[in-house]
């Protein structure tokens, strides 16, 4: 059984005058118990909605979205799940600690287990000392660390995130990074959306790019990096001045005895087979790639432009 | 979404019948309870604030949509309950106390102050404090005229009254009666005058059906006075009862109360009802 | 649903509703010399003060929570938060209400109290004629409050259709003032007296008065000003309707509730 299930998921909202506005258009997407998933698009792409969706928030036009089976609208189905909403709010006039409590209570925790556990999460994401105080005077991160916690604090299988780094300082996003890579260690689903690439390419398994509501891109991880492969930086020992091409490539940069030839993909072959003819040593060969931002920035580029 | 649904349908359903005996419940609850009790004037009127006029005017409705679902049973001839007049009366007194112009209070009171709860002085007093508001308005003293000639026997002030109504309706008709129907003997011609009066000035339905009632009754002891004058003329002598007109073939047809009292002779000939013109006076005869 | 209740009370109270509850019940002290300036009734009019006074209170609380409840919710998104977790859209809708409800209850019960001090203390001074039937005062209050709740059930459904809070707090001080005025204006109609309205609007009016909730039904203040008895089966009846009036409201709210999209 999948951990998460779409198919065929659609939704239309109806905007100004009976306008509608196709916010997703059919995506399919299965994603793995114990898999992390990063859900990549522009803003306006349709993440939030499917998160919603995902949520039993909204109710889709068309299609399905299943948890642990359970379809989406049922109340059981968020029983293994927690959610970061986008922007997250929540009572402001309780304290953290009283609102993880409230929390805690709907999913059924045993006092002792609630109370460990709730001074186990606020601890991790440093609201220890602010865990009285209602969280009218909390700072955006410190809400958004409270959505964080609430999120995990009954420890379920599922983690359902919307933008978890949004509003966290570089202190706060290596915090995060560190708690999905601690739950992927621990065999733990997490789905999470964002902008930001390099968390994508740090911590996930399988990413998926979604573009005005269409599903662009769905691959792992490592096959992203490798199909971005574009070429190669080959160095060469050669202690002669003289510079020589080899397949019709020619010189890129000379320091000192190294020569560093700058040789695309496809010329690979024939290239190495002179290297290997003149007797030359290489040293080191670096691969030349895109990384997951222009990766991403094509597909946008090309998706919007069509 | 099916329970919410269902637990819906269930409540409306018991809705349904649970409706009609609480509605019976609803009507038939004491009168006074339904009236409703009324806080003191002074902290109504500090309540009330801006909205004075609303709360005097929504003080008269209650009396009126109470007095008229009351005339409803009398004329089913259901058993009569007599009216909380005196819960009315201190309604109306409160109603102009908030808004001193407020004219239905003033002619509503005059409805029921005089024949059916003989409160003429309260009446009129009533009608005083308002006519130093409604200036204008020849009905009050009109009224006043009425009950000083009518009830009160005070001819002089009656006089006054009629004179007032005159020069502000601009017509004789209440000149007329100040000078004309200012002894015992015309009374029955001023209250037949007065009742039409009021009948073709109402519009509340419940209350001109009151008029109109007692505009017959008078009607009837009219005839009977115009057929006691000629038996006099003919027989040179007072009748002693009003069978003898019938059968003496100066009456017919033989007079009716719709008051469902019996018409009588006094002794100095003056002709009376049982009834006394309104429905309490047959039980209270009856007693 | 019992958390949900908590949390809910728990906000009513840190937002100081309370305290302002209980400063405006310190005008209660004022009662009673207000009272004796009545030469005939001090009793029965502080009773009637008191009465009012609670009514007054009761009735601002049931629009203003009641009708600011789901919409605050939905505004701040609370909702997004609160209805991610495992708890039907139902349990959500029944908690808020039930705390929403619990706190009309508490501050009847305590302004109730305050009143009972107040009579006591007046009719101690200026014993009336007819002694306090204290049960039928505490019965006149307990149907103040159903009465209040019935019309937070009002507010409530007015807040799951619409998105703003006008609807939920004007929507419900309209179906109040329709509300209280639906009997009289059914016995006019019966009256003969109504006989010149067009039947449609008697038919209209007819409708809106089995439609309508009958708020006239739940008022005892006369019996607990002047000590009339009040009737086991009047009593009975007036609670069964609220039961059955409050469920459709809530069965219907939660119907439309659920269905609603949290944006
Ligand atoms: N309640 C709504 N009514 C109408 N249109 C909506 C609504 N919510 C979202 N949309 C539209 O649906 C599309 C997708 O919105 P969504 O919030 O899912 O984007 P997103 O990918 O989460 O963007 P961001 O990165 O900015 O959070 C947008 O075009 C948006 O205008
Ligand atoms: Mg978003």
């Amino acid at each position: 059984m999948n951990a998460i299930q779409i198919t065929g998921l659609y939704k239309q909202f109806s905007g100004k005058r009976m306008k509608k506005i196709d916010a997703l258009k059919g995506l399919d997407l299965e994603i793995a118990p114990g898999e992390v998933f990063g859900f990549l698009g522009p803003n306006g792409a349709g993440k939030s909605t499917t998160i919603k969706l995902m949520m039993g928030l909204l109710r889709p036009t068309a299609g399905a979205a299943k948890i642990m089976g359970m379809d989406a609208g049922q109340t059981e189905s968020r029983r293994s799940v927690g959610y970061l909403p986008e922007n997250p709010a929540f009572y402001d006039y309780l304290g953290a600690e009283e609102y993880i409590a409230f929390v805690g209570s709907q999913f059924r925790m045993g006092k002792s287990l609630l109370a460990r556990r709730s001074e186990e999460v606020l601890k991790r994401l440093e609201l220890w000392d602010a865990r009285k105080r209602p969280m009218r005077g909390y700072s955006k991160g410190m809400v958004q660390r409270v959505g964080l916690a609430q999120a995990l604090v009954h420890d379920p299988d599922v983690y359902i995130l919307d933008e978890p780094m949004s509003g966290l300082d570089p202190i706060g996003r290596a915090l995060v990074k560190d708690i999905i890579l601690d739950l992927k260690r621990r065999g733990k689903c997490v789905f999470f959306s964002t902008h930001i690439t390099d968390d994508v390419e740090k911590v996930c398994d399988r990413v998926g790019v979604i573009v005005k509501g269409t599903l662009v891109a769905l691959d792992r991880v490592e096959n992203i990096l490798r199909s971005g492969v574009e070429g190669y930086l080959i160095h060469l020992k050669m202690p002669e001045t003289e510079s020589f091409s080899f397949g019709g490539i020619e010189l890129f940069r000379r320091t000192d005895s190294v020569s560093e030839y700058y040789v695309p993909c496809s010329a690979f072959n024939g290239f190495m087979g002179e290297v290997n003819r003149t007797g030359t040593d290489v040293l080191l060969v670096e691969t030349k790639r895109r990384d997951l931002e222009d990766f991403f920035l094509a597909l946008v580029k090309s998706a919007q432009g069509a | 979404m099916r329970g919410t649904l269902s637990s819906a349908l269930v409540c409306i359903l018991l809705y349904g019948i649970l409706i009609i005996p609480f509605t019976t419940y609803l009507r038939n609850k004491p009168f006074l309870e339904k009236l409703g009790y009324v806080p003191s004037v002074t902290a109504l009127k500090s309540v009330a604030a801006d909205h004075k006029e609303m709360v005097a005017a929504s003080l008269v409705m209650k009396v009126l949509m109470y007095f008229g679902g009351l005339s409803e049973k009398s004329q089913e001839s259901q058993v009569v309950i007599p009216p909380d007049y005196k819960a009315m009366s201190r309604l109306l007194h409160g109603a102009v106390k908030l808004d001193p112009y407020n004219m239905d209070a003033y002619y509503f009171a005059q409805a029921f102050l005089t024949w059916d709860v003989k409160q003429y002085k309260i009446a009129n007093d009533l009608l005083i404090y308002g006519m130093k508001y409604r200036t204008w308005d020849w009905y009050l003293p009109f009224f006043a005229g009425f009950n000083s000639a009518f009830f009160l026997k005070e001819y002089e002030a009656a006089a006054r009254y009629y004179q007032r109504a005159g020069e502000l309706s601009g017509s004789d008709l209440s000149r007329l009666l100040a000078g004309r129907y200012m002894q015992e003997s015309g009374q029955t011609e001023l209250a037949i005058n007065y009742l039409s009066v009021m009948m073709n000035g109402e519009k509340n339905p419940a209350l001109k059906k009151n008029y109109q009632l007692r505009l017959t009754a008078f009607r009837e002891a009219r005839r009977i006075e115009l057929a006691r004058e000629r038996y006099r003329e003919v027989k040179g002598a007072m009748p002693a009862t009003v069978e003898q007109l019938v059968s003496g073939g100066f009456l017919s047809p033989p007079p009716m109360d719709p008051y469902g009292g019996e018409f009588y002779l006094e002794a100095d000939g003056k002709v009376s009802t049982t009834s006394k013109y309104a429905f309490a006076g047959v039980k209270n005869h009856k007693k | 649903m019992a958390s949900i209740i908590l949390i809910t009370l728990k906000g009513i109270f840190r937002d100081r509703v309370f305290q302002g509850i209980m400063v405006t019940a310190l005008a209660f002290l004022l009662i009673p010399v207000i009272a004796s300036l009545s030469m005939r009734q001090v009793t029965e009019l502080s009773l009637t003060l008191s009465l009012s006074m609670i009514s007054f209170i009761l009735l601002l609380l049931s629009v203003f929570l009641g009708g600011t409840s789901l919409w605050k919710d939905i505004e701040r998104r609370y909702t997004s938060s609160v209805l991610g977790l495992p708890l039907s859209r139902q349990r959500y809708l029944l908690g808020r209400f039930g705390g929403t409800a619990l706190f009309v209850m508490i501050a009847a019960v305590v302004l109730g109290a305050a009143a009972f001090a107040v009579v006591l203390y007046s009719s101690a001074i200026y014993p009336p004629e007819r002694p306090v039937i204290w049960s039928t005062m505490g019965l006149c209050i307990l149907f103040d409050a159903l009465k209040y709740i019935l019309l937070i059930a009002v507010a409530f459904f007015f807040s799951t259709v619409s998105t703003s809070f006008f609807l939920p707090v004007f929507g419900t001080i309209s179906i109040f003032l329709a509300g209280g005025v639906t009997q009289q204006v059914y016995e006019y109609l019966r009256s003969p007296a109504s006989k010149s309205l067009s039947p449609v609007v008697k038919q209209i009016a007819a409708g809106l008065y089995y439609l309508l909730p009958n708020f006239g039904a739940f008022d005892f203040k006369v019996n607990a000003i002047y000590g009339l008895p009040l009737h086991v089966e009047g009593l009975l009846l007036t609670l069964a309707y609220f039961v059955v009036y409050v469920g459709i409201l809530l069965s219907i709210s939660a119907a439309i509730f659920i269905r609603r999209e949290m944006r």
